[in-house]
């Protein structure tokens, strides 16, 4: 219609002043018309295919946008769900169809959850019973407060479920494996309360375990604690090594384990210390009975890398009589009789209450120990050694006193292991050494000292520098001073000890064996070092004419000892029949109250004046 | 209330088209090419005229008389009122910024207890069209409804002029008021444009200059979908207006027309502002639409008189319908002609943006790319 009134329309405005029709004016206006009509068709067209083609291009890239999208959602290690308002699935990972294990991915798209949970491979293996229960928690998660589960699927995996609901009524489901997690925590939570090594309990566990046997406790039942420590365990890591020291403890802790009944509980508390909670009942095996078992099944020989290792141990008994008991204060008590224990040389105690007493007296030596090192109580005092062909004296053993102003003179094997045990001896052992070297100064040049050296002194390894110091400080020449070790030194870290020995010896030193014939004496260590001199150790003297061994002992040793050029010294030497059996046998020189006791220093310049002894006939 | 058509006939000037005698009107609209209102002796032969009338036009690529569209011929019709009143405020536009001030001056001066409706034109290409408006509704009143047009060039886009008494000049704005409880005003506004491609996102402007659409120029949008026609922008730009909106209130959306272009900045300058973060939309034209879209203004504005008939329709169009229709924009008067009836006399002009009242809120506002109608009546 709209065409016909252009028509009209252009023929109207073609109509001249008389009425007729210019039909050139109306042939333009009809050619404009249809190129307007073709120049709007253009447009139109081009305009549509530019719409095409930018909706391609943006489809384009929201596809990009889409695998990038599933590219995320499909690289999450969790397992993700979404789920529209009608409670149908609109989009799953990857992750969640591995965690199902749901036939196809990706998975179940339109599908509601239930539909899905009845696909699920992981769930399919659970019992009939367990697979509603796992499917009606899962299902009903919206339920749940903060809508999170954890379910244990039936291949054992640990699944954490989290609901959130989303702005179109439906809800997004996250699914994670967490069974290692747990796993690890169950694990971290395990190492808290067990020691690494051996898998016991550890100190942790124990006194939990303390707490409940004492709550537990009644007429009936009631506890024990048994503290244990290995005797020569440390002997058996410094020679053997670490590895077999752990191998060591591990078939320890194995054999404990077997020795135990099962409820009690073995506990490892660190280094060589082991503890044992045993429930005690009426008519039972009593914790005396348990001691004596353990020390049986302990000592028996260890097979470990091919080396026969024995050991022994110590125990420290304290019952736990009633329920208001202090774990603390009862783990301390079992220390208690463990110590006294080990102080008597192994086996088990029984914790008595006399034995705080003991403890307390050793508290209070220590605490004196270190004021008489700051305060210098301790004296040198000197016994004379006597060249058997001169009769003179050629050297003095320094000897340590300890004038105790309220105790008196206290007893070197009072205060030595102590001061050992405490970590005091390389003080003491500066203050003696220095004494000496200063001390022997007054003495006629050829006369030497001779010093006492501790195993533990060889630890710190600055031995070398204080022996270095002394002489440099006193101004006493090196070959004048004698440092004596016995053997048990060399049994401690070998190769460490025998080094520091030749740096001692390289600054001129002599270096003896001392006790000799008391221990392993080994003749690998004479051949490994050479010794200056070899002390015979005064039991086998105070033996002699009383046991044809000792003669025998003596005489192989001196006889060794001559022809490998080592010095020998008797000890202890006490008669004149002693004498002259040792001049006899060719000792080099003597020591004994025949000769004196050690005095202190201003009295021995005295013996110098009195001239050579009788030499033995 | 009367109205008499004008029209030059070239021997005898100025002449009512039913060859009636000429009455003493007390209003008069005239409207023509730029190059004619500028140049010609017609206008002020008006003024001459009709001495006591307010005499008041612009310029225009295409002037409306009845059904009939002219592009080289001025055309203009007289109006005498019985009980109202008409009052003439006119006012230099200063610059573009300055639009609101403007519209504000005119505004204080018109205002009236009994002033009915306002009829504006203005320059059309150095003002801000929705400024001015807004400065105009400031002060002479709520109640006031707003209606008019800018003036046009054509698809030139180079000078634009509003008469007053027989000159022409740019730069200006000029306004009746109508005054007095006898004088009826209706109006009506639509596009019939429809939307089309991608919902596009403004990701960078300042005011009225859009420089991006989603994150790309805007020129290099619309010269891709122009093709070779983009030789004619910024009139060109006219066959794609862009439909702007707030995503936030997706239902206050407006439709913008370009005013000009700049190829180096490759940014289009609009005839309202296109905020940053707006959505937009191309849109296109098709004959038969944008016909409609003529009617439904015209029902429009007819329910708005309700019993009274209209004495003169007041017609303003964008120039953008003219460029896309040709000649089969004559349709488009047609149809309204169709809706008022055919005795109802038209006239008019395709302008740089119409001024009407939105159909749905009543709050009057610059429209691009619409045909707005202007409905006058005056009861007893």
């Amino acid at each position: 219609m709209s065409g016909l009134t252009l028509l009209q329309r252009q023929i109207e405005k073609s109509r001249l002043a008389d009425g007729e029709i210019d039909y050139a004016a109306l042939k333009v206006l009809i050619a404009a018309a249809y190129d307007e009509k073709e120049l709007d068709r253009r447009r139109a067209d081009r305009a549509s295919r530019l719409v095409a083609e930018e909706l391609q291009e943006a489809l384009a890239s929201m596809e990009v946008q889409n695998m990038r999208f599933k590219a995320a959602l499909d690289n999450m290690s969790q397992g993700l769900c979404l789920f529209d308002g009608a409670g149908r699935l609109v989009v799953g990972n990857r992750r969640f169809g591995e965690i199902m294990e749901l036939p196809a991915n990706p998975c179940c798209v339109g599908a509601s959850i239930g539909m899905i949970l009845g696909r699920s491979g992981a769930l399919a293996r659970a019992d009939e019973m367990n697979r509603r229960l796992l499917r009606a928690e899962f299902e009903s998660l919206d339920r749940v407060r903060g809508g999170v589960l954890e379910q244990v699927w039936p291949d054992g995996r640990i699944i954490s479920i989290t609901r959130r609901p989303v702005a179109d009524g439906g809800f997004l489901d996250t699914l994670a494996d967490i069974t290692e997690t747990r796993r690890a925590a169950a694990q971290i939570a395990h190492l808290a309360r067990h020691d690494a090594l051996t898998d016991l309990p550890n100190r942790v566990l124990l006194r939990e375990r303390m707490v409940q046997a004492i709550r537990d406790c009644d007429r009936d039942h009631t506890a024990a604690v048994l503290c244990l420590d290995l005797d020569r365990f440390k002997l058996v890591n410094d020679t053997l090594g670490h590895p077999v020291g752990d191998a060591l403890l591990i078939e320890v802790a194995q054999r404990l384990r077997k020795l135990v009944r099962d409820g009690d509980l073995v506990a490892r508390l660190g280094g060589d210390e082991f503890a044992i909670i045993q429930r005690l009942m009426p008519n039972a095996a009593q914790p005396e009975t348990l001691a004596k078992r353990i020390t049986a099944g302990i000592g028996e020989p260890y097979f470990i890398d091919g080396q026969l290792v024995q050991i022994g141990v110590s125990i420290g008994i304290e019952r736990i009589h009633d329920g208001k008991a202090d774990p603390d204060e009862v783990l301390r008590n079992a220390d208690l009789a463990l110590y006294q224990a080990k102080a008597g040389g192994g086996g088990f105690r029984t914790f008595e209450p006399s034995m705080h007493a003991l403890a307390n007296g050793r508290r209070q030596l220590e605490l004196d120990l270190r004021a008489a090192l700051d305060a210098e109580q301790f004296e040198v005092h000197y016994q004379p050694q006597v060249d058997l062909v001169s009769g003179a004296i050629v050297g003095f053993e320094a000897l340590v006193r300890w004038r105790h102003p309220e105790r008196g003179l206290v007893p070197p094997a009072d205060f030595i292991a102590l001061s050992e045990e405490v970590g005091l001896i390389d003080r003491l052992g500066v203050q003696v050494l220095r004494a000496a070297c200063r001390d022997a100064l007054q003495w006629p040049e050829q006369v030497k000292v001779a010093v006492n050296l501790s195993a533990v002194q060889f630890r710190s390894g600055r031995l070398v520098n204080l022996v270095e110091d002394a002489l440099r400080e006193t101004g006493l020449d090196a070959s004048r001073l004698e440092l004596e070790i016995t053997e048990g030194v060399m049994l401690t870290d070998n190769a460490s000890v025998f080094n520091q020995l030749r740096q001692l010896k390289r600054l001129g030193v002599h270096i003896s064996l001392d006790d000799f014939g008391t221990g392993y004496s080994s003749l690998s260590y004479i051949r490994n070092f050479p010794f200056d001199k070899i002390k015979i150790d005064q039991s086998f003297v105070r033996e002699l004419g009383a046991s044809a061994d000792s003669l025998a002992i003596i005489r192989a040793v001196a006889g060794m000892c001559g022809s490998l050029g080592i010095a020998t010294t008797a000890e202890g030497v006490e008669t004149d029949a002693q004498l002259q059996i040792l001049t006899a046998e060719k000792c080099d020189s003597v020591q004994g109250y025949l000769f004196g006791k050690a005095v202190p220093a201003d009295e021995t310049v005295a013996l110098f004046r009195r001239g050579p002894f009788a030499r033995a006939a | 209330m009367w109205v008499q058509t004008l029209h030059l006939s070239g021997a005898h000037g100025w002449e009512a088209r039913d060859s009636a005698p000429l009455r003493t009107p007390e209003l008069v609209f005239v409207f023509g090419p730029t190059d004619l209102m500028r140049a010609s002796p017609a206008p002020r032969d008006l003024a001459t005229m009709f001495p006591d009338a307010i005499q008041i036009g612009c310029s225009t690529g295409t002037s409306v008389d009845g059904v009939v569209l002219s592009d080289d011929i001025i055309s203009a019709v007289a109006i005498g009122f019985g009980q109202t009143r008409v009052r003439l405020v006119t006012h230099a536009l200063g610059e573009a910024g300055h639009s609101r001030d403007a519209g504000r001056a005119v505004g204080r001066e018109l205002a009236a207890s009994d002033l009915s409706a306002v009829f504006v034109l203005c320059e059309g290409l150095g003002v801000n069209g929705s400024a001015l408006v807004e400065g105009l509704s400031e002060t002479c009143g709520d109640d006031v409804t707003i209606s008019g047009g800018l003036a046009g060039d054509g698809q030139r886009f180079a000078d634009t002029l509003v008469t007053v008494g027989g000159k022409s000049a740019p730069g200006i704005v000029a306004a009746i008021g109508f005054y007095g409880s006898a004088i009826r005003i209706s109006h009506g506004s639509a596009g019939g444009w429809d939307e089309f491609g991608p919902v596009r996102k403004i990701t960078k402007s300042d005011g009225n200059v859009l420089a991006e659409l989603d994150g790309k120029p805007a020129l290099d949008l619309y010269e891709r979908y122009l093709g070779d026609e983009a030789a004619a922008l910024p009139a060109s730009a006219l066959f794609y207006p862009l439909k702007v909106w707030d995503p936030s209130r997706p239902e206050d959306e407006v439709v913008r027309t370009v005013l000009s272009i700049d190829r180096e900045t490759r940014t289009m300058t609009f005839a309202g502002d296109i905020p940053a973060g707006w959505s937009a939309r191309l849109m296109r034209g098709s004959f038969d639409r944008l016909a409609e879209g003529a009617a439904e203004a015209a029902r429009h504005a007819r329910r708005g008189l309700e019993s009274v008939d209209p004495g003169l329709c007041l017609f303003v169009s964008c120039v953008g319908r003219r460029l896309l229709m040709g000649q089969r924009a004559e349709e488009e008067v047609e149809a309204v002609a169709r809706e008022l009836g055919s005795a109802i006399p038209i006239a008019g002009f395709y302008s740089y943006g119409e001024i009407a009242p939105h159909n749905m809120s009543g709050v009057s506002g610059l429209h691009n790319q619409t045909v707005t109608l202007t409905l006058l009546a005056e009861v007893a």
